[in-house]
């Protein structure tokens, strides 16, 4: 609305001094316009074109023909044979005024809460200390699927935040033909990584998903909002954070791969207003995704002493296991949860 | 001189030359080696080993077959993908053709050529995390080995990069790390490009010359 403002004020700027111009510049013109020394006459006597070529239609009735589609009416399907579109307009609107504006702010917030968690409550270690005995948690091909995933996440990530927030972030400092070098190679990247990334979800999919079905227990861990401030919460393989994570990757993940083949392949659809949805969707869909990964990060590294032993070497400590999966730990090892914790034998 | 015309120029033809005489000396080398003499007699025939050995190092063992899918999987996916990507990749071709040969041959479509590139770099991706994921591997790697690959996956990705053919400087940074790759390939453990051969080989011939079935 701002810039519709902006614009008609400008507009109107424009015509007032247009008006003042023109009404002084022909007597000025008359006095001081003179034509050059070498000027040549092209007047040869033949008859020139139409002095009407544009006929009788003002400016604005033009583009007014061109343009079709109801400004009231976002979802409305765009009309037969126009060259533009209304929808087009305010897609464009959205993605430049509000994507592109304040998207980018989203992984920016969730480190800063991050930073600020760490800084207060400090990393969750382990009661008890480590044991020194491990069991395994993950097999290898669920590491690799793993590591495969956040690979190719990381790769689509980078270079979907250039192509998305190049032009506002990175051309202002470094220059629009850095900008134009980045964009061309991070558009080329994200195209070849696209379809690896379908095949890394479907990968992470089959091996993940058996233990990630929610559980009565996950209500236990939510009243109890994980633990992170304190209290111990029972939990299987997966807890509630963990599963709500994988599904996220799952369904988003859908999206975004849906999405992102439209957009690969614009012939697949006819009506250019999944091609304009879709650009959103995926947008919201993977920065979304970017800023709750930082989470995932955090928890998996510094935020919680030997959970990243898991996915580095598929096995982790047993008092680990007992304060954070205990129900897991019971249904492996067949040994009580509640018992002491194991202390590391010192050699 | 451009740095574009310095990378696909004199630095090519000097990268290509160490690769080409590096590669021949350290194969030269090792077959001069020779093997240790066998006094016992030969139940069967030793090249026929050699020969069976390379062959049958193509197909997984039975009963590792499960245990070593990724590494099947991702081994094929990379290598014939890569093979793939080199020779019948569009640029690559042109480049050869103008550069070196100076002939051609038909190119793989552009859907192709990408669907490849997924596979190619699917296999790299699964090939190096289960260097760091498997402890084993971890253990009886070194840094020429995750050289090697990070090489390797810098190379594809620049390439993947300069596919719009837009900026000069894209092309000329992949153009900088194929030497790069070039020059270090010799002196390195991505010489099993080719030593393969002989080390399968050399296995297959032992075991072939005192009649064990591969």
């Amino acid at each position: 609305m701002q810039n519709l403002y902006h614009t008609i004020r400008n507009t109107l700027r424009l015509g007032v001094l247009m008006l003042l111009l023109a009404a002084f510049a022909s007597p000025l013109a008359a006095q001081n316009v003179r034509p050059p020394a070498n000027a040549v006459n092209l007047d040869d006597g033949t008859e020139e074109g139409p002095s009407n070529a544009l006929g009788n239609v003002s400016d604005s009735e033009i583009w007014d023909a061109f343009r079709g589609g109801d400004p009231a009416d976002l979802l409305a399907a765009a009309p037969e044979g126009q060259v533009m579109t209304t929808t087009g307009q305010v897609w464009r609107l959205i993605r430049e005024q509000y994507i592109r504006k304040y998207l980018g702010w989203a992984p920016l917030i969730v480190i800063g809460l991050l930073a600020v968690f760490y800084l207060i409550r400090g990393p969750m270690r382990i009661t008890g200390g480590r044991s020194g005995k491990t069991i395994p948690r993950f097999t290898l091909s669920a590491r690799v699927a793993h590591w495969f995933m956040a690979g190719v996440f990381i790769i689509l990530g980078l270079t979907g935040l250039v192509i998305l927030l190049g032009r506002p972030l990175i051309a202002p400092y470094l220059g629009l033909e850095a900008n134009s070098v980045l964009a061309s190679a991070s558009m080329q990247a994200h195209n070849l990584f696209g379809p690896v990334f379908i095949f890394a979800l479907i990968w992470l999919f089959i091996k993940f998903v058996r233990g990630n079905f929610f559980q009565w227990v996950d209500l236990k861990w939510i009243f109890k909002l994980g633990g992170f401030f304190g209290g111990h919460v029972s939990s299987r393989q997966f807890n509630f954070g963990e599963k709500s994570w994988f599904w996220m990757v799952i369904l988003v993940g859908i999206v975004i791969s849906v999405t992102g083949v439209i957009m690969l392949f614009p012939g697949l659809v006819e009506d250019v207003r999944w091609l304009q949805l879709s650009t959103i969707l995926h947008a919201l869909g993977a920065v979304g995704l970017i800023a709750v990964a930082f989470g995932h990060i955090y928890v998996g590294t510094i935020g919680m002493e030997g959970s990243l032993d898991s996915m580095l070497k598929g096995e982790v400590d047993e008092n680990w296991a007992k304060e954070h999966h205990d129900l897991w730990y019971e249904e492996v090892t067949g040994k009580s949860a509640t018992e002491e914790p194991t202390k590391e034998e010192t050699p | 001189m451009s740095f574009l015309e310095i990378v696909e120029g004199p630095l090519f033809t000097f990268a290509a030359a160490v690769f080409v005489f590096g590669a021949l000396w350290r194969v030269i080398g090792i077959i001069r080696i020779g093997r240790k003499k066998d006094i016992s007699p030969a139940k069967a025939s030793a090249a026929a080993g050699f020969i069976k050995g390379n062959f049958r190092h193509f197909l997984p063992r039975g009963i590792f077959a499960k245990r070593t899918m990724v590494h099947i999987v991702g081994g094929y996916g990379f290598h014939l993908g890569l093979f793939v990507l080199i020779f019948f990749g569009t640029y690559h071709i042109d480049f050869l053709n103008q550069r070196i040969l100076g002939f051609s041959w038909p190119a793989m479509p552009r859907w192709a050529f990408l669907m490849v590139s997924g596979i190619a770099f699917s296999g790299l991706i699964m090939l190096w995390v289960r260097r760091i994921s498997d402890p084993v591997m971890r253990l009886i790697s070194d840094k020429d080995d995750h050289i090697g690959s990070w090489l390797t996956f810098l190379v594809m990705l620049s390439g993947c990069f300069a596919l719009e053919q837009a900026h000069d400087v894209l092309r000329a940074t992949h153009m900088l790390l194929v030497d790069i790759w070039l020059l270090y390939f010799p002196f390195s453990r991505l010489m099993h490009g080719f030593t393969f051969v002989l080390s399968r080989g050399n296995s297959g011939a032992t075991y072939g010359r005192k009649g064990i079935n591969l």
